[in-house]
């Protein structure tokens, strides 16, 4: 009975777990230092798996959805031309480049926006679960 | 017509009325079908449990010992339902014994 609220509350907490790692991409783009000098940040991605071992109902643990990974991209950076940075390259053929996240903010706020809509549909989806519920104890009261 | 509670059988003698009525069948008795106060005390330990659950979670939060505010939710979600659906058996089952109780003899 309580199997389909168990599945929407696992997306919700996938969904707020995605959301997350778009707000820390957004958050992050600019950041190229660490404590051990230039070592840009790198976009996370959520990834979603099926079945939710967490959960307590046998449809929830099958049907529901979780976090299997939060993927780190080693490949999302690039080189920007900042020659005034302290940090730039010295020398070489990237003499004047800086290393930096290759983070687009169109890009996280979509899925940051999708992320949202998607929890917000898993919210219709146990309200609509309680009212159907409702309705049932208003057959027996 | 199903009978979980093996209630209906022993009123069955009280058949369709009017001409032609076929009469009822008589369901067998399953020795194997909990009682009904089994049933309503397994329910009521349930939802206690589930009461119990919910109350836990919400101290969780609030002392910040969690902070999944869905699973918080979802325990007291399931608690109110539980509650409702014993309160409803049960004044489904006050109601009936009230009315037995107005019945003239």
């Amino acid at each position: 009975m309580y199997g389909s609220l168990d599945i929407s509350v696992s997306g919700m907490i996938a969904q707020r777990v995605r959301h997350e790692t778009a707000a820390a991409n957004i958050a992050g783009k600019d950041a190229y230092l660490d404590s051990s000098g230039v070592n840009p940040y790198r976009a996370r991605r959520a990834l979603f798996a099926v079945g939710d071992p967490s959960a307590k109902t046998v449809a929830g643990r099958q049907l529901g959805v979780h976090v299997a990974e939060i993927q780190i991209d080693q490949n999302a950076v690039r080189w920007k031309y900042d020659p005034s940075n302290p940090h730039a390259e010295k020398s070489g053929p990237r003499m004047g480049h800086i290393l930096v996240p290759d983070i687009n903010d169109v890009v996280e706020k979509t899925n940051s926006m999708e992320a949202q809509r998607a929890y917000e549909a898993n919210i219709v989806a146990a309200e609509a679960t309680k009212s159907m519920m409702a309705q049932a104890l208003r057959l027996l009261a | 017509m199903t009978d979980p509670l093996g209630l209906i059988g022993s009123a069955s003698r009280v058949g369709p009325v009017g001409p032609g009525a076929a009469p009822m069948a008589q369901p067998a008795a399953d020795p194997n079908t909990p009682a009904f106060k089994d049933l309503l005390l397994k329910n009521l330990e349930e939802a206690n449990k589930l009461q119990q659950d919910a109350t836990a979670a919400v101290e969780d939060l609030q002392t910040g010992k969690r902070t999944d505010l869905e699973g918080v939710l979802l325990a007291t979600a399931k608690a109110d339902t539980a509650f409702k659906m014993i309160q409803a058996v049960r004044n489904q089952v006050v109601r009936a014994y009230e009315e037995i109780q107005q019945m003239r003899v």
